[in-house]
Protein backbone atom coordinates (compact mmCIF):
# COMPACT_ATOMS: atom_id res chain seq x y z
CA UNK A 1 0.00 0.00 0.00
CA UNK A 2 2.98 2.21 0.64
CA UNK A 3 3.57 2.08 -3.09
CA UNK A 4 0.43 4.09 -3.75
CA UNK A 5 1.55 6.92 -1.51
CA UNK A 6 4.26 7.51 -4.06
CA UNK A 7 5.83 10.93 -3.30
CA UNK A 8 9.43 9.80 -2.89
CA UNK A 9 9.61 7.79 -6.14
CA UNK A 10 12.61 8.53 -8.33
CA UNK A 11 11.55 11.48 -10.54
CA UNK A 12 13.32 10.38 -13.74
CA UNK A 13 11.33 7.21 -14.08
CA UNK A 14 8.02 8.80 -13.15
CA UNK A 15 7.96 11.93 -15.29
CA UNK A 16 6.73 10.35 -18.52
CA UNK A 17 4.04 8.35 -16.76
CA UNK A 18 2.74 11.12 -14.58
CA UNK A 19 -0.60 11.83 -16.31
CA UNK A 20 -1.74 8.24 -16.11
CA UNK A 21 -0.33 8.11 -12.61
CA UNK A 22 -2.63 10.91 -11.61
CA UNK A 23 -5.66 9.22 -13.05
CA UNK A 24 -4.81 5.99 -11.33
CA UNK A 25 -4.63 7.72 -8.02
CA UNK A 26 -8.37 8.03 -7.74
CA UNK A 27 -9.04 4.35 -7.27
CA UNK A 28 -6.57 3.84 -4.44
CA UNK A 29 -8.16 6.83 -2.74
CA UNK A 30 -11.47 5.03 -2.70
CA UNK A 31 -9.71 2.03 -1.30
CA UNK A 32 -8.04 4.12 1.33
CA UNK A 33 -11.25 5.82 2.37
CA UNK A 34 -12.92 2.46 2.64
CA UNK A 35 -10.18 1.02 4.77
CA UNK A 36 -10.17 4.14 6.90
CA UNK A 37 -13.90 3.77 7.56
CA UNK A 38 -13.47 0.10 8.31
CA UNK A 39 -10.64 0.76 10.75
CA UNK A 40 -12.71 3.45 12.48
CA UNK A 41 -15.60 1.02 12.85
CA UNK A 42 -13.38 -1.66 14.31
CA UNK A 43 -11.73 0.78 16.68
CA UNK A 44 -15.14 1.91 17.87
CA UNK A 45 -16.18 -1.66 18.58
CA UNK A 46 -12.92 -2.13 20.40
CA UNK A 47 -12.99 1.01 22.50
CA UNK A 48 -16.66 1.88 22.95
CA UNK A 49 -17.30 -0.72 25.65
CA UNK A 50 -14.55 0.85 27.73
CA UNK A 51 -15.89 4.35 27.25
CA UNK A 52 -19.33 3.05 28.17
CA UNK A 53 -17.87 1.48 31.31
CA UNK A 54 -16.52 4.85 32.37
CA UNK A 55 -19.72 6.72 31.56
CA UNK A 56 -21.80 4.19 33.45
CA UNK A 57 -19.65 4.67 36.52
CA UNK A 58 -20.80 8.30 36.54
CA UNK A 59 -24.50 7.59 36.07
CA UNK A 60 -27.07 7.65 38.80
CA UNK A 61 -28.47 4.24 39.66
CA UNK A 62 -31.92 5.14 38.48
CA UNK A 63 -30.65 6.41 35.17
CA UNK A 64 -28.78 3.15 34.69
CA UNK A 65 -31.71 0.91 35.53
CA UNK A 66 -34.25 2.57 33.27
CA UNK A 67 -32.45 4.50 30.58
CA UNK A 68 -31.30 3.68 27.10
CA UNK A 69 -27.77 2.26 27.54
CA UNK A 70 -26.36 4.30 24.67
CA UNK A 71 -27.71 7.60 25.92
CA UNK A 72 -25.44 10.05 27.67
CA UNK A 73 -26.02 10.14 31.41
CA UNK A 74 -28.78 12.59 32.40
CA UNK A 75 -26.66 13.79 35.28
CA UNK A 76 -23.16 13.03 36.45
CA UNK A 77 -22.43 11.82 39.94
CA UNK A 78 -19.36 10.75 41.90
CA UNK A 79 -21.53 8.97 44.41
CA UNK A 80 -20.80 5.60 42.82
CA UNK A 81 -17.14 6.04 43.59
CA UNK A 82 -17.91 6.78 47.22
CA UNK A 83 -20.02 3.63 47.42
CA UNK A 84 -17.30 1.64 45.65
CA UNK A 85 -14.78 2.59 48.30
CA UNK A 86 -17.25 1.79 51.07
CA UNK A 87 -18.11 -1.68 49.76
CA UNK A 88 -14.62 -2.96 49.15
CA UNK A 89 -11.10 -2.36 50.30
CA UNK A 90 -9.80 -1.08 47.00
CA UNK A 91 -6.63 0.45 48.41
CA UNK A 92 -5.71 -2.84 50.03
CA UNK A 93 -6.42 -4.74 46.78
CA UNK A 94 -4.25 -2.41 44.76
CA UNK A 95 -1.42 -2.71 47.28
CA UNK A 96 -1.64 -6.51 47.19
CA UNK A 97 -1.60 -6.58 43.41
CA UNK A 98 1.41 -4.32 43.54
CA UNK A 99 3.27 -6.60 45.97
CA UNK A 100 2.55 -9.70 43.92
CA UNK A 101 3.50 -8.03 40.64
CA UNK A 102 6.74 -6.68 42.09
CA UNK A 103 7.67 -9.95 43.75
CA UNK A 104 7.03 -12.02 40.66
CA UNK A 105 8.85 -9.55 38.41
CA UNK A 106 11.94 -9.52 40.59
CA UNK A 107 12.09 -13.32 40.46
CA UNK A 108 11.45 -13.43 36.73
CA UNK A 109 14.09 -10.85 35.85
CA UNK A 110 16.80 -12.12 38.17
CA UNK A 111 16.30 -15.84 37.53
CA UNK A 112 15.67 -15.25 33.83
CA UNK A 113 18.97 -13.43 33.45
CA UNK A 114 20.79 -16.12 35.40
CA UNK A 115 19.40 -18.97 33.34
CA UNK A 116 20.05 -17.17 30.07
CA UNK A 117 23.60 -16.42 31.21
CA UNK A 118 24.21 -20.07 32.01
CA UNK A 119 22.67 -21.27 28.74
CA UNK A 120 23.93 -18.66 26.34
CA UNK A 121 27.15 -17.31 27.79
CA UNK A 122 28.66 -20.00 30.02
CA UNK A 123 27.36 -22.90 27.95
CA UNK A 124 27.27 -26.53 28.99
CA UNK A 125 26.68 -29.88 27.42
CA UNK A 126 22.98 -30.33 28.15
CA UNK A 127 21.97 -26.76 27.32
CA UNK A 128 19.73 -27.95 24.46
CA UNK A 129 17.83 -30.19 26.84
CA UNK A 130 17.39 -27.37 29.35
CA UNK A 131 16.07 -25.08 26.64
CA UNK A 132 13.59 -27.78 25.69
CA UNK A 133 12.45 -28.13 29.30
CA UNK A 134 11.74 -24.43 29.45
CA UNK A 135 9.82 -24.58 26.18
CA UNK A 136 7.28 -26.87 27.85
CA UNK A 137 6.30 -24.03 30.16
CA UNK A 138 5.30 -21.85 27.24
CA UNK A 139 2.98 -24.44 25.71
CA UNK A 140 1.41 -26.01 28.77
CA UNK A 141 -1.68 -24.31 30.24
CA UNK A 142 -1.36 -22.91 33.73
CA UNK A 143 -4.37 -24.86 34.99
CA UNK A 144 -2.31 -28.05 35.14
CA UNK A 145 -0.50 -26.69 38.19
CA UNK A 146 -3.59 -25.83 40.24
CA UNK A 147 -4.37 -29.17 41.88
CA UNK A 148 -0.75 -30.22 42.56
CA UNK A 149 0.22 -26.80 43.92
CA UNK A 150 -2.88 -26.68 46.09
CA UNK A 151 -1.90 -30.02 47.63
CA UNK A 152 1.76 -29.05 48.00
CA UNK A 153 0.96 -25.67 49.51
CA UNK A 154 -1.33 -27.31 52.03
CA UNK A 155 1.52 -29.65 53.00
CA UNK A 156 4.04 -26.86 53.60
CA UNK A 157 1.60 -24.25 54.89
CA UNK A 158 1.92 -21.88 51.97
CA UNK A 159 -1.78 -21.59 51.20
CA UNK A 160 -3.13 -18.09 51.57
CA UNK A 161 0.20 -16.24 51.29
CA UNK A 162 1.70 -13.83 48.79
CA UNK A 163 4.22 -16.50 47.87
CA UNK A 164 1.48 -18.91 46.83
CA UNK A 165 0.60 -16.50 44.02
CA UNK A 166 4.12 -15.33 43.23
CA UNK A 167 5.68 -18.79 42.74
CA UNK A 168 3.45 -20.07 39.92
CA UNK A 169 3.12 -16.65 38.28
CA UNK A 170 6.90 -16.32 38.15
CA UNK A 171 7.43 -19.94 37.20
CA UNK A 172 5.11 -19.83 34.21
CA UNK A 173 6.50 -16.50 32.97
CA UNK A 174 10.12 -17.55 33.35
CA UNK A 175 10.49 -19.41 30.01
CA UNK A 176 9.50 -16.41 27.88
CA UNK A 177 11.89 -14.20 29.86
CA UNK A 178 14.72 -16.67 29.40
CA UNK A 179 14.16 -16.74 25.65
CA UNK A 180 14.16 -12.97 25.44
CA UNK A 181 17.37 -12.69 27.48
CA UNK A 182 18.99 -15.51 25.50
CA UNK A 183 18.26 -13.91 22.17
CA UNK A 184 19.71 -10.66 23.48
CA UNK A 185 22.87 -12.27 24.93
CA UNK A 186 23.53 -13.83 21.56
CA UNK A 187 24.39 -10.37 20.29
CA UNK A 188 26.89 -9.42 22.98
CA UNK A 189 30.21 -9.90 21.17
CA UNK A 190 32.55 -12.59 22.41
CA UNK A 191 35.40 -10.08 22.56
CA UNK A 192 33.73 -8.18 25.39
CA UNK A 193 33.90 -11.26 27.55
CA UNK A 194 37.41 -12.21 26.46
CA UNK A 195 38.74 -8.80 27.37
CA UNK A 196 37.16 -9.00 30.79
CA UNK A 197 38.51 -12.51 31.29
CA UNK A 198 42.02 -11.36 30.50
CA UNK A 199 41.64 -8.71 33.16
CA UNK A 200 41.06 -11.53 35.57
CA UNK A 201 37.28 -11.24 36.00
CA UNK A 202 35.51 -14.52 36.75
CA UNK A 203 32.01 -15.52 35.61
CA UNK A 204 30.33 -13.89 38.63
CA UNK A 205 31.99 -10.51 38.18
CA UNK A 206 31.36 -10.57 34.46
CA UNK A 207 27.68 -11.28 35.10
CA UNK A 208 27.42 -8.46 37.61
CA UNK A 209 29.53 -5.89 35.81
CA UNK A 210 28.89 -6.58 32.12
CA UNK A 211 25.91 -8.78 31.36
CA UNK A 212 23.45 -7.38 33.89
CA UNK A 213 23.95 -3.68 33.12
CA UNK A 214 23.77 -4.36 29.39
CA UNK A 215 20.43 -6.16 29.79
CA UNK A 216 18.53 -3.09 30.94
CA UNK A 217 16.43 -2.70 27.79
CA UNK A 218 15.43 -6.33 27.78
CA UNK A 219 14.56 -6.04 31.47
CA UNK A 220 12.11 -3.25 30.68
CA UNK A 221 10.50 -5.36 27.98
CA UNK A 222 10.21 -8.41 30.21
CA UNK A 223 8.77 -6.45 33.14
CA UNK A 224 6.20 -4.59 31.04
CA UNK A 225 4.91 -7.64 29.23
CA UNK A 226 4.73 -9.80 32.33
CA UNK A 227 3.15 -7.12 34.46
CA UNK A 228 0.02 -7.07 32.31
CA UNK A 229 -0.56 -10.75 32.92
CA UNK A 230 0.49 -10.84 36.56
CA UNK A 231 -1.42 -7.72 37.61
CA UNK A 232 -4.57 -9.23 36.15
CA UNK A 233 -4.08 -12.80 37.31
CA UNK A 234 -7.31 -14.30 38.51
CA UNK A 235 -6.93 -18.05 38.55
CA UNK A 236 -4.01 -18.48 40.97
CA UNK A 237 -5.28 -15.85 43.35
CA UNK A 238 -8.76 -17.33 43.26
CA UNK A 239 -7.46 -20.82 44.01
CA UNK A 240 -4.85 -20.15 46.68
CA UNK A 241 -6.02 -17.05 48.53
CA UNK A 242 -8.92 -16.94 50.94
CA UNK A 243 -8.39 -14.12 53.42
CA UNK A 244 -9.62 -10.60 52.62
CA UNK A 245 -6.25 -9.12 53.57
CA UNK A 246 -4.44 -10.80 50.72
CA UNK A 247 -6.97 -10.34 47.95
CA UNK A 248 -5.63 -8.80 44.77
CA UNK A 249 -7.64 -6.56 42.47
CA UNK A 250 -9.39 -9.28 40.45
CA UNK A 251 -10.61 -10.97 43.62
CA UNK A 252 -11.52 -7.68 45.25
CA UNK A 253 -13.79 -6.86 42.34
CA UNK A 254 -15.72 -10.04 42.92
CA UNK A 255 -16.80 -8.74 46.32
CA UNK A 256 -19.14 -6.41 44.50
CA UNK A 257 -21.41 -9.30 43.69
CA UNK A 258 -23.65 -9.13 46.72
CA UNK A 259 -25.86 -11.73 48.31
CA UNK A 260 -28.20 -13.57 45.90
CA UNK A 261 -26.00 -12.45 43.01
CA UNK A 262 -27.47 -8.97 43.20
CA UNK A 263 -24.99 -6.44 41.94
CA UNK A 264 -24.74 -2.73 42.56
CA UNK A 265 -23.71 -2.10 38.96
CA UNK A 266 -22.86 1.56 38.98
CA UNK A 267 -20.66 1.16 42.07
CA UNK A 268 -19.09 -1.94 40.55
CA UNK A 269 -18.24 -0.06 37.39
CA UNK A 270 -16.77 2.72 39.49
CA UNK A 271 -14.62 0.14 41.26
CA UNK A 272 -13.57 -1.33 37.93
CA UNK A 273 -12.55 2.12 36.76
CA UNK A 274 -10.48 2.69 39.89
CA UNK A 275 -8.71 -0.64 39.62
CA UNK A 276 -7.84 -0.45 35.95
CA UNK A 277 -6.42 3.06 36.32
CA UNK A 278 -2.91 2.22 37.63
CA UNK A 279 -2.07 -0.22 34.86
CA UNK A 280 -3.81 1.93 32.28
CA UNK A 281 -1.68 4.92 33.24
CA UNK A 282 1.50 2.89 33.04
CA UNK A 283 0.34 1.55 29.71
CA UNK A 284 -0.47 4.93 28.25
CA UNK A 285 2.80 6.44 29.43
CA UNK A 286 4.98 3.54 28.38
CA UNK A 287 2.91 2.19 25.52
CA UNK A 288 5.71 2.59 23.00
CA UNK A 289 8.07 0.46 25.03
CA UNK A 290 5.30 -2.00 25.81
CA UNK A 291 4.24 -2.33 22.19
CA UNK A 292 7.84 -2.87 21.16
CA UNK A 293 8.20 -5.48 23.84
CA UNK A 294 5.13 -7.38 22.75
CA UNK A 295 6.24 -7.28 19.13
CA UNK A 296 9.76 -8.47 19.78
CA UNK A 297 8.54 -11.05 22.27
CA UNK A 298 6.53 -12.84 19.63
CA UNK A 299 8.79 -12.44 16.63
CA UNK A 300 11.73 -13.79 18.56
CA UNK A 301 9.91 -16.35 20.69
CA UNK B 1 21.67 -21.28 19.06
CA UNK B 2 25.31 -20.74 18.09
CA UNK B 3 28.42 -22.00 19.83
CA UNK B 4 27.96 -22.22 23.54
CA UNK B 5 30.88 -21.19 25.69
CA UNK B 6 31.55 -17.53 25.26
CA UNK B 7 33.68 -17.48 28.37
CA UNK B 8 37.05 -19.19 28.06
CA UNK B 9 37.51 -20.13 31.70
CA UNK B 10 34.45 -20.92 33.71
CA UNK B 11 34.08 -23.65 36.28
CA UNK B 12 31.40 -26.26 36.39
CA UNK B 13 30.26 -24.83 39.73
CA UNK B 14 29.62 -21.44 38.19
CA UNK B 15 27.24 -23.01 35.67
CA UNK B 16 25.38 -24.68 38.50
CA UNK B 17 25.27 -21.50 40.56
CA UNK B 18 23.53 -19.70 37.71
CA UNK B 19 21.36 -22.55 36.51
CA UNK B 20 20.08 -24.13 39.70
CA UNK B 21 17.99 -21.28 41.16
CA UNK B 22 15.90 -20.76 38.01
CA UNK B 23 15.53 -24.50 37.50
CA UNK B 24 14.42 -24.86 41.09
CA UNK B 25 11.63 -22.29 40.76
CA UNK B 26 10.60 -23.62 37.38
CA UNK B 27 10.70 -27.19 38.61
CA UNK B 28 8.60 -26.39 41.67
CA UNK B 29 6.02 -24.32 39.80
CA UNK B 30 5.79 -26.07 36.43
CA UNK B 31 7.65 -29.33 35.91
CA UNK B 32 6.96 -31.06 39.19
CA UNK B 33 3.23 -30.23 39.13
CA UNK B 34 2.97 -31.76 35.65
CA UNK B 35 4.51 -35.01 36.91
CA UNK B 36 2.37 -34.85 40.01
CA UNK B 37 -0.78 -34.52 37.91
CA UNK B 38 0.26 -37.53 35.87
CA UNK B 39 0.77 -39.47 39.11
CA UNK B 40 -2.48 -38.32 40.70
CA UNK B 41 -4.45 -39.22 37.58
CA UNK B 42 -4.09 -42.89 38.52
CA UNK B 43 -5.57 -42.41 41.98
CA UNK B 44 -8.88 -41.70 43.55
CA UNK B 45 -8.51 -39.06 46.23
CA UNK B 46 -10.68 -36.42 47.84
CA UNK B 47 -7.85 -34.71 49.70
CA UNK B 48 -8.80 -36.08 53.11
CA UNK B 49 -9.11 -39.86 53.11
CA UNK B 50 -6.31 -42.18 51.99
CA UNK B 51 -5.32 -42.16 48.35
CA UNK B 52 -6.47 -45.22 46.50
CA UNK B 53 -4.71 -46.54 43.42
CA UNK B 54 -7.28 -47.16 40.69
CA UNK B 55 -5.09 -47.79 37.66
CA UNK B 56 -6.58 -46.45 34.45
CA UNK B 57 -10.12 -46.28 35.86
CA UNK B 58 -10.12 -42.48 35.72
CA UNK B 59 -9.17 -42.54 32.06
CA UNK B 60 -11.82 -45.14 31.26
CA UNK B 61 -14.39 -43.05 33.09
CA UNK B 62 -13.33 -39.94 31.20
CA UNK B 63 -13.37 -41.42 27.72
CA UNK B 64 -16.25 -43.87 28.03
CA UNK B 65 -18.62 -42.89 30.78
CA UNK B 66 -18.47 -39.12 31.15
CA UNK B 67 -20.83 -37.23 28.85
CA UNK B 68 -19.99 -33.92 30.48
CA UNK B 69 -16.35 -34.41 29.57
CA UNK B 70 -17.17 -34.81 25.90
CA UNK B 71 -19.57 -31.90 25.99
CA UNK B 72 -16.87 -29.74 27.56
CA UNK B 73 -14.34 -30.91 25.01
CA UNK B 74 -16.58 -29.98 22.08
CA UNK B 75 -17.41 -26.65 23.71
CA UNK B 76 -13.71 -25.96 24.15
CA UNK B 77 -13.17 -26.57 20.44
CA UNK B 78 -15.97 -24.16 19.51
CA UNK B 79 -14.57 -21.62 21.98
CA UNK B 80 -11.14 -22.03 20.39
CA UNK B 81 -12.54 -21.64 16.87
CA UNK B 82 -14.36 -18.42 17.75
CA UNK B 83 -11.28 -17.00 19.48
CA UNK B 84 -9.03 -17.88 16.55
CA UNK B 85 -11.32 -16.33 13.95
CA UNK B 86 -11.71 -13.12 15.96
CA UNK B 87 -8.09 -12.85 17.02
CA UNK B 88 -6.13 -14.03 14.01
CA UNK B 89 -8.63 -13.05 11.32
CA UNK B 90 -9.34 -9.71 12.93
CA UNK B 91 -5.65 -9.12 13.55
CA UNK B 92 -4.69 -9.85 9.96
CA UNK B 93 -7.41 -7.61 8.50
CA UNK B 94 -6.69 -4.68 10.79
CA UNK B 95 -2.92 -5.00 10.44
CA UNK B 96 -3.23 -4.98 6.64
CA UNK B 97 -5.56 -2.00 6.70
CA UNK B 98 -3.29 -0.19 9.10
CA UNK B 99 -0.33 -0.35 6.72
CA UNK B 100 -2.40 1.64 4.20
CA UNK B 101 -3.02 4.47 6.65
CA UNK B 102 -0.74 7.45 6.59
CA UNK B 103 -1.51 9.04 9.93
CA UNK B 104 -2.72 7.90 13.30
CA UNK B 105 -1.18 4.45 13.24
CA UNK B 106 0.33 4.79 16.70
CA UNK B 107 -2.93 6.01 18.18
CA UNK B 108 -4.88 3.14 16.68
CA UNK B 109 -2.33 0.61 17.89
CA UNK B 110 -2.66 1.97 21.41
CA UNK B 111 -6.46 2.07 21.38
CA UNK B 112 -6.62 -1.37 19.92
CA UNK B 113 -4.40 -2.87 22.59
CA UNK B 114 -6.35 -1.24 25.41
CA UNK B 115 -8.63 -4.20 26.24
CA UNK B 116 -5.59 -6.47 26.71
CA UNK B 117 -4.58 -4.40 29.72
CA UNK B 118 -7.85 -4.88 31.58
CA UNK B 119 -8.44 -7.72 34.02
CA UNK B 120 -10.72 -10.56 33.06
CA UNK B 121 -12.96 -9.90 36.05
CA UNK B 122 -13.60 -6.38 34.83
CA UNK B 123 -14.23 -7.68 31.32
CA UNK B 124 -16.65 -10.28 32.62
CA UNK B 125 -18.61 -7.61 34.50
CA UNK B 126 -18.64 -5.42 31.43
CA UNK B 127 -19.93 -8.09 29.09
CA UNK B 128 -22.58 -9.33 31.49
CA UNK B 129 -24.08 -5.86 31.11
CA UNK B 130 -23.55 -5.69 27.38
CA UNK B 131 -25.46 -8.95 26.89
CA UNK B 132 -28.22 -8.31 29.38
CA UNK B 133 -31.86 -7.98 28.43
CA UNK B 134 -33.30 -6.51 31.61
CA UNK B 135 -32.29 -3.68 31.81
CA UNK B 136 -31.54 -3.64 28.14
CA UNK B 137 -27.81 -3.89 27.36
CA UNK B 138 -25.81 -2.50 24.47
CA UNK B 139 -26.15 -5.50 22.20
CA UNK B 140 -29.90 -5.91 22.48
CA UNK B 141 -30.43 -2.17 22.11
CA UNK B 142 -28.35 -2.25 18.95
CA UNK B 143 -30.44 -5.05 17.48
CA UNK B 144 -33.58 -3.22 18.47
CA UNK B 145 -32.51 -0.13 16.54
CA UNK B 146 -31.53 -2.18 13.53
CA UNK B 147 -35.04 -3.61 13.47
CA UNK B 148 -33.78 -7.06 14.34
CA UNK B 149 -36.02 -7.37 17.37
CA UNK B 150 -36.22 -11.12 16.92
CA UNK B 151 -32.53 -11.36 17.81
CA UNK B 152 -33.00 -9.69 21.17
CA UNK B 153 -32.51 -12.21 23.92
CA UNK B 154 -30.74 -12.78 27.24
CA UNK B 155 -27.56 -13.98 25.54
CA UNK B 156 -26.08 -15.59 28.61
CA UNK B 157 -29.09 -17.62 29.66
CA UNK B 158 -30.03 -18.84 26.21
CA UNK B 159 -28.43 -22.28 25.76
CA UNK B 160 -28.02 -21.67 22.02
CA UNK B 161 -26.06 -18.46 22.31
CA UNK B 162 -24.23 -18.70 25.60
CA UNK B 163 -21.12 -20.45 24.26
CA UNK B 164 -20.58 -17.86 21.53
CA UNK B 165 -21.35 -15.11 24.04
CA UNK B 166 -18.62 -16.20 26.46
CA UNK B 167 -16.09 -16.79 23.66
CA UNK B 168 -16.41 -13.39 22.02
CA UNK B 169 -14.97 -11.34 24.91
CA UNK B 170 -11.83 -13.47 24.96
CA UNK B 171 -11.43 -12.91 21.22
CA UNK B 172 -12.15 -9.21 21.58
CA UNK B 173 -9.63 -8.81 24.37
CA UNK B 174 -6.55 -10.09 22.56
CA UNK B 175 -7.15 -9.06 18.94
CA UNK B 176 -4.99 -6.00 19.52
CA UNK B 177 -2.08 -8.05 20.77
CA UNK B 178 -1.96 -10.28 17.70
CA UNK B 179 -2.62 -7.34 15.43
CA UNK B 180 0.53 -5.65 16.76
CA UNK B 181 2.66 -8.67 16.11
CA UNK B 182 1.35 -9.20 12.58
CA UNK B 183 1.59 -5.49 11.84
CA UNK B 184 5.24 -5.46 12.87
CA UNK B 185 5.86 -8.42 10.59
CA UNK B 186 4.06 -6.74 7.66
CA UNK B 187 6.21 -3.65 8.04
CA UNK B 188 9.28 -5.83 7.66
CA UNK B 189 8.24 -7.05 4.21
CA UNK B 190 10.85 -5.54 1.86
CA UNK B 191 9.41 -2.63 -0.08
CA UNK B 192 11.36 -3.58 -3.22
CA UNK B 193 9.49 -6.86 -3.42
CA UNK B 194 6.12 -5.13 -3.20
CA UNK B 195 7.06 -2.42 -5.63
CA UNK B 196 8.34 -4.94 -8.16
CA UNK B 197 5.09 -6.85 -7.90
CA UNK B 198 3.02 -3.69 -8.37
CA UNK B 199 5.04 -2.78 -11.45
CA UNK B 200 4.26 -6.22 -12.80
CA UNK B 201 0.60 -5.33 -12.40
CA UNK B 202 -0.18 -7.47 -9.39
CA UNK B 203 -3.54 -6.76 -7.78
CA UNK B 204 -3.83 -6.09 -4.08
CA UNK B 205 -5.02 -9.61 -3.55
CA UNK B 206 -2.11 -11.27 -5.35
CA UNK B 207 0.24 -8.87 -3.64
CA UNK B 208 -1.11 -10.13 -0.35
CA UNK B 209 -1.25 -13.85 -1.10
CA UNK B 210 1.94 -14.13 -3.13
CA UNK B 211 4.28 -11.65 -1.44
CA UNK B 212 3.16 -10.44 1.92
CA UNK B 213 1.67 -13.54 3.46
CA UNK B 214 4.50 -15.92 2.50
CA UNK B 215 6.90 -13.40 3.92
CA UNK B 216 5.20 -13.21 7.31
CA UNK B 217 4.50 -16.95 7.50
CA UNK B 218 7.04 -17.64 10.30
CA UNK B 219 5.44 -14.96 12.45
CA UNK B 220 1.99 -16.21 11.46
CA UNK B 221 2.92 -19.69 12.73
CA UNK B 222 4.12 -18.24 16.05
CA UNK B 223 0.95 -16.18 16.43
CA UNK B 224 -1.25 -19.14 15.59
CA UNK B 225 0.50 -21.23 18.21
CA UNK B 226 0.18 -18.45 20.78
CA UNK B 227 -3.50 -17.90 20.06
CA UNK B 228 -4.25 -21.61 20.08
CA UNK B 229 -2.50 -22.38 23.34
CA UNK B 230 -4.12 -19.34 24.91
CA UNK B 231 -7.51 -20.34 23.55
CA UNK B 232 -7.18 -23.84 24.94
CA UNK B 233 -6.37 -22.51 28.39
CA UNK B 234 -9.26 -20.04 28.36
CA UNK B 235 -10.94 -20.11 31.74
CA UNK B 236 -11.52 -16.80 33.50
CA UNK B 237 -14.25 -15.31 31.37
CA UNK B 238 -16.55 -18.35 31.03
CA UNK B 239 -15.98 -19.22 34.68
CA UNK B 240 -16.85 -15.72 35.84
CA UNK B 241 -19.72 -15.01 33.48
CA UNK B 242 -21.68 -18.26 33.55
CA UNK B 243 -19.64 -20.78 35.56
CA UNK B 244 -20.24 -23.20 32.70
CA UNK B 245 -24.00 -22.82 32.70
CA UNK B 246 -26.83 -22.85 32.00
CA UNK B 247 -26.54 -26.60 32.43
CA UNK B 248 -23.31 -27.52 30.72
CA UNK B 249 -23.80 -25.33 27.68
CA UNK B 250 -20.74 -23.14 28.23
CA UNK B 251 -18.62 -25.65 30.15
CA UNK B 252 -15.03 -25.84 28.92
CA UNK B 253 -12.52 -28.53 29.85
CA UNK B 254 -10.74 -26.04 32.07
CA UNK B 255 -13.84 -24.98 34.00
CA UNK B 256 -14.94 -28.61 34.30
CA UNK B 257 -11.52 -29.56 35.64
CA UNK B 258 -11.61 -26.67 38.11
CA UNK B 259 -15.03 -27.61 39.43
CA UNK B 260 -14.12 -31.29 39.65
CA UNK B 261 -11.10 -30.35 41.72
CA UNK B 262 -12.35 -27.57 43.95
CA UNK B 263 -16.11 -28.06 44.13
CA UNK B 264 -16.38 -31.87 44.06
CA UNK B 265 -12.84 -32.25 45.56
CA UNK B 266 -12.17 -35.17 43.25
CA UNK B 267 -8.44 -34.49 42.89
CA UNK B 268 -7.67 -37.74 41.09
CA UNK B 269 -10.21 -37.31 38.34
CA UNK B 270 -9.44 -33.59 38.01
CA UNK B 271 -5.79 -34.50 37.41
CA UNK B 272 -6.87 -36.92 34.71
CA UNK B 273 -8.64 -34.07 32.93
CA UNK B 274 -5.55 -31.85 33.42
CA UNK B 275 -3.37 -34.46 31.78
CA UNK B 276 -5.79 -34.55 28.87
CA UNK B 277 -5.59 -30.75 28.54
CA UNK B 278 -1.79 -30.88 28.42
CA UNK B 279 -1.83 -33.61 25.77
CA UNK B 280 -4.42 -31.63 23.83
CA UNK B 281 -2.14 -28.56 23.83
CA UNK B 282 0.89 -30.53 22.72
CA UNK B 283 -1.10 -32.20 19.94
CA UNK B 284 -2.48 -28.83 18.82
CA UNK B 285 0.99 -27.28 18.61
CA UNK B 286 2.33 -30.31 16.76
CA UNK B 287 -0.58 -30.17 14.34
CA UNK B 288 -0.09 -26.46 13.61
CA UNK B 289 3.62 -26.94 12.96
CA UNK B 290 2.91 -29.96 10.76
CA UNK B 291 0.20 -28.27 8.70
CA UNK B 292 1.71 -24.82 8.30
CA UNK B 293 5.30 -25.95 7.76
CA UNK B 294 4.25 -28.53 5.19
CA UNK B 295 2.27 -25.95 3.26
CA UNK B 296 5.32 -23.72 3.27
CA UNK B 297 7.42 -26.45 1.71
CA UNK B 298 4.85 -27.34 -0.93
Amino acid sequence: MITQTAPPTPPAAVVPVRPSGKRRRRRPDLFRTLSRVLIMLIVIVQVYPLAWLFLTSLRTEQDFATGDPFALPSSLTWENYARAFETGDLGRNILNSFIVTMGANILIVLLGMMAAYAIQVLGFRLSKLVRGLFLIGIIVPVQIALVPLFIDYAAVNLLDTYLSMIIPLAGFSLPMAIYLFCSFYEYIPKETYEAASLDGAGPYRIFGLITMPLSLNTVVTVVLVNSIFIWNDFIFANTFVLSEDLKTIPLGLQNYIGAMGKVDWTATFAAVCVTITPLLLVFLVLNKAMIQGLESGATKG
Amino acid sequence: MQSNRMLPNRSRTSVLVFLLPPLLLYGAAVLFPILQSLFLSFFSWNGISDMEFVGVDNYVRMFVADDIFWRAFLNALVYLAICLVLQLGGALVVASLLTSLRRGRELIKTLYLLPAVISTVAIAFLFVRIYSLEPVGLLNQLFHWMGLGSLERPWLSDVNTVLAAVSAPEGWRFTGLYMLIIYAALLAVPKELEEAAVLDGASRWTLFTKIRFPYIRPVWITTTIMATTYGLRGFDIPYLMTNGGPGQSSELLTTYMYKTAFTSTDFGYASTISVFIVVECLVAVGLILFLLKRKADA
